[in-house]
């Protein structure tokens, strides 16, 4: 019995569950909406959801029914739900399993949120490398379909609730919410600039709501056990529920584990993810996907809670946790990230697009023992004039893998860098053009 | 033409969207899918479906990673060269499979069967280091499982060493006869 | 003009307070008072982007820096754009698009006039830090006209942008992601699009420039003259840019002019036909049958001489005058007072008379103006819109985009009726953006307009007081509608009941409603009724003197509207005036202080026949061509063929000055002021921009010197006096202005014409009219005007030859199945006139069944087309024909 009780997990726990409608309704599935579908009012169903606290697993962390309670009341016309299975994260692969095996816990979840939010039409954006996410999700919707739970009057009610796969098709912006809804829309996945939000202007301009496959998959739990049971666990008020952790690197164990927001760090990785894979210590981890800047073993004992793990100087993010031990050249893993947000910013924002590919530039020639002790004092500069100052929040993202090594190792930088001004070998060398 | 080999899975595709241009992405993976890549044929047949200009197909096939406007080899090595994947040796995967096939990263087999490319982040941090060949996921790599992938595409097309539906750490197996 | 007053907004900019509507952007805050906050995506025309990030401000409790460009104002907000941290912020995105950009302003045309180089230059950045390798974009041909260098894009996407939400063409593709972003056509092929320039002029730096200037000024070499372009009726504010006497540039700065900056191809890419080589620079006189090169005194001379002795010998009425509405009102005022006072005769047309009279004549007939009711901004602020017979993006193209910015920008519902099919290629289709279409052949306009009508009043949408106040006429229309059944208006025009039904209740519930027409309907047979049955359709819809409502004839030439209010035509004195209209005649006679000709004015066709019966015996001829334009049935070679006196002005040395007496070269709209009126009836100003080319002179000197020569002096010093003249004659007339104040519908006229007016031809009027039965193939061949070409004037452009430089006809896919053409291919069109083979190009905006050609280059091909002239507005009609198709290989 492991120490925590899976909710998400649950079902997908039980020795030889393959995920069908039957075995999803055997383990109880499909109760929840069968409960409120016509009889609870969909903004009661909004307010059980703003009253357990579950808040988005997607990244931000934004309250989940408050944002469904920004739909405009009176509005006539189409509204949809989007449901974000972009899962693009580097350090995070928990929607994936989610999805992969239990995708009747996130359909019936999305029939809730759509029923609250008086969606008819929902698409789930799921990345395009997801070939087999897809497939099963599709095979999912088509037994719902057949047993009358998806599309016209759901459950021989009058309400009609459709959903539909869209895959994406390789970018990771197109996991931001308003690139996503580009992307759906068949254009480039660039960002929009908020105001107006979703909530009002979304998807084909109507009010839509996006919401994280885990987000989604934890509706119908509360809505089978109450807002009141959700929200006792946890780290209440403010983080409730459980997280599906997505521990990576040097770890025994890595893997997703689901535990209760507001277990330590130290309890995820050395006895969840059964601690160092060998005997070298720890030396540093992320604690919530690539965006989110790296902490030290000085921070083991800080909660995995939004509030705790911000307090400490990063995020909470994704759930992505990834550890490094002992010997990790930090700089090196900085340049790996800073390698990918060049290879995924959407160019839109100067910024962003210009200042990634400086840094990385910058970055590669430190790591190529061409740096120079001046470089340091750009990089700082250039993540200062990025973050805050774009479109969307990649621009924050993309700055913290450098700023928080730089904040924790300079002296690896400097080391390095001393390297080359030994070596002699200051002269700028050639990037690559992006793929 | 997609219009005359595909009409009835274009005709579904289009049904889902209140808007026609939303069935662009699918419709450049149905093209792909057809020849291995996006051709400039098919990328104005598509134009003419939803009623956009090519140039408005282009900027957005252009935009996404996964849509080829180039052929690819028969089986596409997409390694993952993201940290978490780094950490637990993606490099040293590439270095294996550059070593055994003779391309380089971009590059592709003389007999056009393979392509190698070096992918960003794929999801896959906690069972790296992992690759995608075509729609397929193999992960924890190593040296041998590598030979025996490489081999079974060659013989089969294929290889059992594929994996998914994805959990990690695996459940306990189901016991015989419950 | 938007109904209500908006709403206002106070905040504080840098301190100072402002009030500015609701919804008004900080950054148009700012400027209002003054405060320029930098910035690249940022264009008032185009939906805000906000993806430079340089016009980051503080505001006032929001803990970011915010985009001035992209934030609306809000009551009590208080921005600050002059504080450490917003020049800071400004220094580093500019620093980060410093970055990759190649710094190559030396060889930049844009340099001098760049926003990048202003931005550094103001904020001073002392040394690079950049020291890595810049990004390189490989260099790819464009297109013959525009050059991009990729290495110098921002990526503010305003050249993206405005080709889609402005132009609706969407050519422009950003290709790739992140640094490696850049704009393409569609895969490696060159640009194929509109080429209105937009895009050039809209970059904020040189990565996108004209070809046809490339290398050849630095922008501080350059003269400039604000002038007004002389290809189509829009009549756009152009500045020209000149080098010494060479004509380099042309644009069009936001804010200026009627079109707000935008041009077509035409405008931008043709104002070499001033320039061409083939320009003529001397007099020519006619010697031993040979045109040999003379002084302006030996041809003016021999012209007076020569008039004085006809005159003599025959009466004025042998002579006879024709000239163009390219020129400008002060050349055509002197014309039609040269040809009444010197000569005496009343015999004169001007080209407005092929098809732009029809729509003035129905205007003065229903509502009293000769002018439209509507201005542009009317078209703009239209709830409902409905273009009949134009194809408007090709026409019409400005007036086109006021049309797109009402449906695009604003919502409304647009309608329309042309022989065109909604199909998206390079260029925009206004169909495309049409809440309801009805493609429609040719010949069915007046048909499909009466189905509206029609249903109009089936469906009870007739305005109630108009029933009271008109009830005759409001009886006689449903008398005569009732008597065609629906089953006949569909069979002739291939339209459905339901359509015309679904129409008629979109544009009775529009409060704002403005019905264009274009050459489709007004050179056309029935033109004028087809009209005049459109304004009826205002009336019964109670809408034709509602604020915001009317209806717009689309002039052709640049100058229709004005040769037709100066009296450069058969029917017309200045004013436009009818030939017995006394007051007016006193008037003018006072001014001149001569007495008006009293005979009969004479139409282009009449003159021409008159001269083939030997009773016309000169003619001065002004820019026009008949012998070029008109087809061989026309007999204008004949005719012109036995004058005694042919004299042309001309530019250059077309198929009729090649017959003349005389040729007397003269200035083009570049070497010359004046004004131009266009299609609203805006009056504007003609500027100078370069020298006349060679000995050429403006046209109204021309005459005045003959004036001088044959003893009834016209003397102005400049064409300033001949507009004041202009005034007294027509109070009030060219009040340059930045909006002119259409005119209202006239009551007394209105209600003439409901009690009575209408009811002449009303059975005409309202009746099917049935196809005309031709001998010929099945095909309808259509002369077309098309968006690079300007009559054959445009023709002499080097720029527009390299986008369009001979005849080919345009058709229906499936047509081109069936006869197995191939685009490309080679095929004969044929019927009982004879035959031409020319070059097939597949289109799908073609409708079945229809064939076009671009009357531009009609040479040969004009054998073919039918001619007939309108017995009572002697207009002649032959823009189609009926033609059969074999495939040549
Ligand atoms: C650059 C960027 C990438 C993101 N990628 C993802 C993603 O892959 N999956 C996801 O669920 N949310 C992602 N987000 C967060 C979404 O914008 C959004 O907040 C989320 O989908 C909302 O769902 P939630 O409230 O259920 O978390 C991303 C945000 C940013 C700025
Ligand atoms: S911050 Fe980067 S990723 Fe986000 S919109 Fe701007 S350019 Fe695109
Ligand atoms: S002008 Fe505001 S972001 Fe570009």
């Amino acid at each position: 019995m492991p120490k925590y009780e899976p909710i998400l997990l649950k079902n997908m726990l039980q020795p030889g569950y393959t995920g069908s409608l039957a075995e999803y309704e055997r383990a109880g599935g499909y109760q929840a909406i069968r409960k409120v579908l016509g009889k609870v009012s969909p903004a009661d169903v909004t307010a059980v959801v703003m009253k357990s606290g579950l808040r988005g697993r997607g990244g931000a962390g934004f309250p989940t029914g408050v944002k469904w309670g920004f739909l405009p009341k009176d509005y006539q016309g189409p509204r949809y739900l989007c449901c974000n299975a972009d899962e693009s994260e580097p350090g995070t692969f928990k929607d994936r399993q989610l999805i992969e095996r239990d995708p009747h816990q996130l359909l019936e979840g999305m029939l809730l949120a759509c029923y609250a939010i008086g969606a008819a039409s929902s698409y789930i954006y799921i990345r395009g490398e997801f070939v087999l996410g897809a497939k099963i999700l599709e095979q999912a919707i088509n037994e719902a379909r057949a047993a009358g739970y998806v599309g016209k009057n759901i459950f021989g009610s009058n309400t009609t609730i459709d959903i539909w796969v869209h895959r994406g098709a390789g970018a990771y912006i197109c996991g931001e919410e308003t690139a996503l809804l580009e992307s759906l829309e068949g254009k480039r996945g660039l960002p929009r600039v908020k105001p107006p939000f979703p909530a009002t202007h979304g998807l084909y301009n109507k009010p839509t709501v996006v919401n994280n496959v885990e987000t989604l998959a934890n509706l119908p739990h509360i809505l089978n056990r109450g807002a009141e049971w959700f929200a006792s666990i946890g780290s209440p008020p403010k983080s409730t529920g459980t997280r599906v952790f997505c521990v990576s690197g040097h770890v025994a164990r890595p893997g997703n584990y689901e535990v209760p927001m507001g277990i330590t760090f130290r309890e995820l990785i050395y006895e969840q993810a059964g601690g160092m894979r060998s005997d070298k210590k720890l030396k540093a981890f992320i604690p919530g996907g690539a965006s989110a800047p790296f902490l030290t073993p000085d921070h083991l004992d800080v909660k995995l809670d939004f509030e705790s793990v911000a307090l400490a100087g990063s995020m909470l993010g994704s759930g992505g946790v990834t550890v490094m031990e002992e010997g990790t050249d930090m700089v090196w893993a900085a340049l790996r990230l800073m390698e990918f947000f060049y290879h995924e910013s959407c160019g839109k924002c100067s910024p962003c697009r210009e200042g990634s590919s400086w840094l990385v530039q910058i970055m590669r020639r430190i790591v190529n023992k061409r740096g120079q002790l001046a470089d340091l004092e750009t990089l700082t500069d250039l993540c200062k004039n990025i973050a805050g100052r774009t479109v969307c929040a990649f621009g924050d993202a993309e700055v913290s893998p450098i700023l928080s090594t730089l904040k924790h190792w300079r002296h690896e930088y400097v080391a390095m860098i001393h390297a080359a001004e030994a070596a002699n070998l200051i002269r700028p060398e050639p990037v690559g053009a992006k793929q | 033409m997609l219009k005359e080999t595909h009409k009835a899975e274009i005709d579904d595709i289009l049904s889902r969207y209140p808007v026609k241009r939303s069935a662009l992405l699918p419709l450049l993976y149905l093209a792909q899918r057809e020849q291995g890549y996006i051709t400039e044929a098919a990328m104005q047949e598509i134009a003419g479906l939803l009623k956009l200009t090519p140039p408005q197909v282009y900027e957005t096939a252009t935009f996404y990673t996964m849509l080829n406007l180039k052929p690819v080899g028969k089986f596409h090595l997409q390694v993952c060269k993201s940290l978490m994947c780094a950490l637990v040796g993606s490099d040293t995967v590439i270095g294996w499979i550059s070593a055994k096939l003779g391309i380089k990263p971009g590059e592709t087999t003389p007999d056009r069967l393979f392509t190698l490319s070096i992918v960003e982040c794929l999801a896959a941090c906690g069972t790296g280091p992992m690759m995608q060949v075509n729609d397929d996921y193999y992960e924890r790599l190593t040296e041998e499982k590598l030979d025996r992938i490489l081999a079974d595409l060659r013989q089969t097309g294929t290889c059992s060493l594929k994996t998914g539906p994805f959990m990690w750490p695996e459940p306990a197996p189901a016991k015989p006869g419950a | 003009m938007p109904d209500q007053k908006p709403e206002t907004v106070r905040l504080t900019i840098d301190g100072t307070t402002v009030a500015v509507p609701k919804g008004t952007l900080v950054i148009e805050a700012a400027r209002r008072v003054g405060v320029m906050i930098p910035h690249f995506c940022y264009h008032p025309k185009l939906k805000p982007d906000a993806n430079c990030r340089m016009c980051l401000v503080e505001v006032e409790k929001m803990p970011k820096l915010q985009t001035a460009c992209s934030t609306p104002v809000a009551e009590g907000m208080a921005v600050r754009t002059a504080t450490t941290t917003v020049d800071d912020a400004h220094k580093s995105v500019l620093e980060f698009i410093l970055a990759n950009h190649p710094l190559d302003c030396p060889v930049c045309d844009q340099g001098g006039k760049c926003d990048l180089q202003d931005f550094s230059h103001q904020y001073t950045p002392t040394t690079s830090r950049f020291t890595e390798t810049k990004r390189i974009f490989q260099k790819e041909y464009f297109s013959p006209l525009i050059e991009t260098q990729m290495n110098r894009c921002v990526q503010c996407l305003r050249c993206v942008r405005y080709c889609d939400e402005i132009m609706d063409v969407k050519a422009l593709a950003p290709v790739g992601r992140g640094t490696m972003t850049e704009i393409k056509h569609f895969g490696p092929h060159e640009l194929d699009c509109e080429f209105c320039g937009g895009c050039i002029q809209i970059c904020p730096v040189g990565a996108i420039t004209s070809r046809l200037s490339m290398y050849e000024y630095r922008p501080w070499m350059l003269k400039r003259a604000d002038t007004i372009c002389t290809f189509c009726g829009d009549g756009c504010r152009i500045t020209v840019q000149t080098k010494g006497n060479e004509l380099i540039e042309v644009n069009s700065a936001h804010g200026a002019g009627r079109n707000n900056g935008d041009l077509c191809a035409r405008g931008f890419f043709g104002f070499h036909a001033s320039s061409d080589a083939d320009r003529l620079t001397h007099p020519l006189i006619r010697r031993e049958g040979k045109l040999v090169e003379a002084t302006w005194e030996d041809a003016l001379e021999y012209v007076a001489e020569q008039a004085l002795r006809l005159k003599l010998a025959h009466s004025a009425d042998a002579f006879g005058g024709l000239i163009t509405s390219r020129c400008t009102n002060e050349d055509l005022y002197v014309f039609q007072k040269f040809m009444r006072q010197v000569i005496g005769t009343n015999r004169i047309d001007s080209s407005a008379r092929y098809g732009h009279l029809n729509g003035v004549q129905a205007l003065r007939r229903v509502q009293g103006t000769h002018r439209w009711t509507i201005a542009f901004e009317d078209i703009v602020a239209a709830n409902a819109l409905l273009l009949v017979g134009t194809n408007i993006t090709e026409t019409s193209p400005i007036t086109g985009l006021k049309v797109k910015e009402a449906v695009k920008k604003r919502q409304a519902s647009l309608v329309t009726m042309e022989a065109l099919q909604p199909a998206i290629d390079t260029l925009s289709n206004i169909t495309n953006l049409a809440l309801q279409h009805f493609p429609t052949h040719p010949a069915q306009f007046g048909n499909t307009v009466l189905g509206l009508t029609k249903a109009v009043i089936e469906g009870n949408l007739v305005d109630a007081t108009l029933a009271q106040q008109a009830p005759a006429f409001v009886q006689r229309l449903t008398s005569a509608l009732q008597g065609i059944s629906w089953e006949n208006l569909e069979a002739v025009t291939g339209q459905t009941r339901t359509q015309w039904t679904e129409t008629a209740k979109i544009l009775a519930g529009a409060n704002r409603l403005v019905i264009l027409v274009g050459n489709g309907v007004l050179r056309h047979p029935g033109g004028d009724a087809t009209v005049t049955n459109l304004l009826d359709l205002l009336i019964l819809l109670g809408k034709l003197d509602k604020p915001g409502c009317g209806l717009g004839p689309l002039a052709e030439e640049n100058n229709d509207q004005g040769a037709v209010e100066m009296g450069a035509v058969a029917e017309f004195f200045p004013g436009p005036a009818p030939l017995d209209d006394q007051p007016v005649r006193d008037r003018i006679a006072t001014v001149w202080r001569e007495e008006l000709p009293r005979t009969p004015g004479a139409s282009l066709t009449e003159m021409l026949a008159a001269a083939n019966k030997g009773s016309l015996k000169a003619l001065f001829v002004v820019g026009e061509n008949p012998v070029g334009t008109l087809p061989a049935e026309a007999q204008a070679a004949e005719a012109l063929g036995k004058l005694d006196l042919l004299v042309c002005q001309e530019l250059f040395l077309t198929e009729t000055a090649a017959m003349a007496h005389v040729v007397l070269p003269a200035c083009s709209y570049m070497e010359k002021d004046g004004t131009f009126t266009n299609s609203e009836g805006h009056v504007q100003g003609v500027r100078q921009a370069i020298n006349p080319v060679g000995d050429s002179r403006p046209d109204w000197e021309m005459f005045s010197a003959l004036s001088v020569l044959m003893g009834s002096p016209l003397e102005y010093g400049d064409a300033r006096e001949i507009l004041k003249e202009i005034r007294t004659v027509i109070p009030g007339y060219g009040l340059l202005g930045p909006t002119p104040t259409p005119p209202k519908v006239d009551q007394a006229v209105l209600s003439g014409y409901l009690t009575q007016g209408f009811a002449g031809d009303a059975a005409t009027r309202y009746a099917v009219s049935q196809p005309r039965q031709t001998g010929d193939g099945s095909f309808t061949l259509m002369f077309v005007q098309t968006l690079f070409h300007s009559g054959k004037l445009s023709t002499h452009s080097k720029g527009l030859l390299q986008l369009q430089q001979e005849g080919f006809l345009s058709i229906n896919p499936e047509d081109a199945a069936r006869l197995d053409l191939a685009d490309g291919g080679q095929v004969k069109v044929s019927n009982s006139r004879g035959a031409i083979t020319t070059t097939v190009k597949i289109r799908e905006r073609v409708p079945a069944g229809l064939l076009w050609f671009p009357e531009h280059f009609d040479g040969e091909a004009k054998q073919l087309a039918e001619w007939t002239i309108d017995p009572r507005t002697q207009i002649p009609y032959f823009k189609l024909a009926h033609v059969s198709l074999a495939k040549v290989s």
